[in-house]
């Protein structure tokens, strides 16, 4: 079962943060929509947490109201160990949640805490069975890797977070028979933009679209992200429809002759 | 005429021509004489000008399936896409047809306009040099001004002289004109900068974009123009961050109908100052193009305390 188009911060998402702050932040923006949702927050931290860096003390920096919801049990913090990193160890905690009345479910944590406790290969297969679970549970996962992690890895963690990135500049989200691009695109993201295409048109069908109404720049090597992230697709026989692109994304596509690539149409209505 | 006379003429694959003229007759009879090589050897034929001056020539030299004619108004709108726009044709036929161009380009009344005209005609030596294309540039003598014609000598490598083709003594090469005064390039105003920000690495172009947005909102420049020259100016910042040496420092200067950027790095430079004026097939090596293509023109200079320079302006 594949959802339908949903709001921001919701299904397997890929966090990646360039600094600590804008990892506080939006874990503190995932975690304040959950609770507003009525869901349950499950957080995963390391055994050896230190204070500082513990999730009630981000979300008291970052002022979320939690409004007794670790005192009903609504946010709960769970210690990593190794019977909790399982597919199994993940799936109790959630039908345990959905069996106590919640409509769905959250879950987040850091990388490197999967990372303490499994070797790559466990972690990496961890990750396709939640991103399956978030497929057929009301359940949101959002996965902490720092920019550095995430770009040793760019294919496979961009591939395993269907849903979407939330990256300093850049947000992606799932779109019936595409995907919807927000923010700005240059140098700095550009890969996170290429990875998250090539992911998204991997299972595609033989059209796809790319809504750029939301996008505010984009630089050259955006232009030729969207060119080469697509074009085996495109060669395969797949065709991608870049919607509505203001007025300076457009410019940059026409200048990079985007629109003549085969097997692509830029599409302003 | 035919092929073997072309050749004879002693053209190389690509020609551009002066032809300094003070009659109409001394005009009509060097256009003829280059359309009719044109012709004779297979080639393609525009003769552009103003209206009258088409006009005038269209009587003279009659009609041709392989000739047309063409408006300045239509096709010399301004000088980097006129520029751009031939080598896309030149580029799009891959050498099928040669193309021969003759006319005048509109210098109008301004210095400022005369003078980018002239980096077009010093330009179009580098970007349109690779192909099969013939120019015949065509300059009043009675009615132009001494500097517009002392740049018409330094631009066209050939002059046309009572019927024979002989080596400009004045030509120079695109890189060296660029730098004389004549070229008459497009400085930052003495005045100090609106805005300087230095960027240490690519993260920071995010808010060297917002900062330039944010002062130049208090310009009276068209927002389309302020789009291009935001999109631009980020491109020169992203090479200066990835070839250069950081820190790449950004200087804005916002007068109420001109924006001008510099862009100046610590790092060796961009070797050629002509970078991205030759053909790049997308998605290839585009940013300098882009941005030489969204500013209309870009100049980049190597001083010689090391460093590079490179100065957009809007409009």
């Amino acid at each position: 079962m594949i959802r339908a188009s949903r709001p921001d911060w919701h299904g397997h998402l890929l966090l990646i943060h360039h600094t600590e702050q804008e990892r506080r932040a939006g874990v503190a923006t995932w975690v304040r929509c959950g609770l507003e949702l009525g869901e349950k927050v499950l957080y995963i931290e390391p055994a050896a947490q230190p204070a500082a860096r513990s999730l009630l003390n981000v979300l008291a920096e970052q002022q979320v109201v939690l409004d007794g919801a670790t005192a009903r049990g609504q946010l709960q913090i769970l210690r990593a160990d190794h019977d909790l990193y399982t597919t199994d160890g993940l799936v109790d905690q959630i039908d345990d949640a959905l069996a106590q009345g919640y409509r769905g479910v959250r879950l987040s944590a850091e990388a490197p805490t999967a990372r303490e406790l499994l070797s790559g290969r466990a972690h990496q297969d961890l990750e396709w069975a939640t991103d399956l679970l978030c497929r057929t549970r009301p359940v949101s996962i959002l996965c902490q890797y720092s920019a550095d992690l995430a770009r040793k890895a760019l294919p496979e963690v961009s591939a395993m977070h269907g849903d979407g990135v939330r990256e300093t500049l850049l947000q992606t989200a799932r779109l019936p028979g595409g995907i919807i691009v927000r923010g700005e695109v240059d140098v700095s993201n550009h890969d996170v933009l290429h990875w998250a295409l090539q992911a998204a048109t991997l299972g595609a069908a033989d059209s796809f679209v790319v809504d750029l109404s939301q996008l505010e720049f984009l630089d050259v090597s955006g232009a030729r992200a969207l060119l080469e992230a697509t074009k085996s697709y495109r060669h395969s026989g797949g065709r991608v429809r870049l919607r509505k692109p203001q007025h300076l994304v457009h410019r940059v596509l026409e200048l990079c002759r985007v629109d003549e690539a085969g097997g692509l149409m830029v599409d302003q209505s | 005429m035919t092929a073997l006379a072309a050749h004879e003429s002693g053209r190389d694959v690509f020609s551009h021509d002066l032809l300094l003229h003070d009659s109409d007759l001394a005009l009509v009879q060097g256009t003829r004489a280059f359309v009719q090589e044109g012709l004779g050897s297979g080639g393609s034929v525009l003769v552009h000008s103003t209206e009258s001056q088409v006009a005038m020539l269209h009587r003279a030299l009659g009609s041709h399936p392989r000739l047309t004619y063409g408006l300045d108004q239509d096709l010399y709108q301004s000088p980097i896409a006129t520029l751009f726009h031939y080598q896309r044709v030149l580029e799009d036929s891959s050498g099928s047809t040669a193309l021969w161009a003759t006319g005048t380009v509109p210098l109008g009344e301004q210095r400022a306009a005369q003078d980018a005209w002239a980096r077009y005609e010093s330009l179009v030596n580098e970007a349109l040099g690779p192909y099969a294309f013939h120019g015949l540039c065509t300059y009043d003598t009675r009615v132009l001004p001494a500097h517009v014609i002392a740049a018409a000598k330094a631009t066209h490598p050939h002059m046309d002289t009572g019927g024979e083709r002989r080596p400009s003594p004045d030509y120079q090469h695109p890189a060296g004109f660029l730098a004389t005064p004549l070229a008459g390039a497009p400085r930052p105003p003495s005045a100090a900068p609106t805005l300087v920000m230095n960027l240490l690495g690519v993260r920071d172009l995010v808010q060297g974009r917002h900062h330039l947005r944010r002062v130049m909102e208090s310009s009276a420049v068209p927002s389309p123009v302020v789009g291009d020259l935001l999109t631009a100016t980020n491109e020169v910042l992203t090479n200066g961050l990835r070839h250069g040496a950081p820190p790449v420092r950004l200087e804005v200067w916002v007068q109420p109908a001109k924006v001008t950027c510099r862009v100046t790095d610590r790092g060796s430079g961009i070797g050629d100052p002509l970078s991205g004026y030759r053909y790049a097939e997308p998605p290839g090596p585009m940013g300098l193009r882009a941005a030489r293509h969204l500013c209309g023109e870009i100049l980049i200079s190597n001083p010689p305390g090391g460093g590079c320079s490179v100065v957009l302006t809007a409009p």
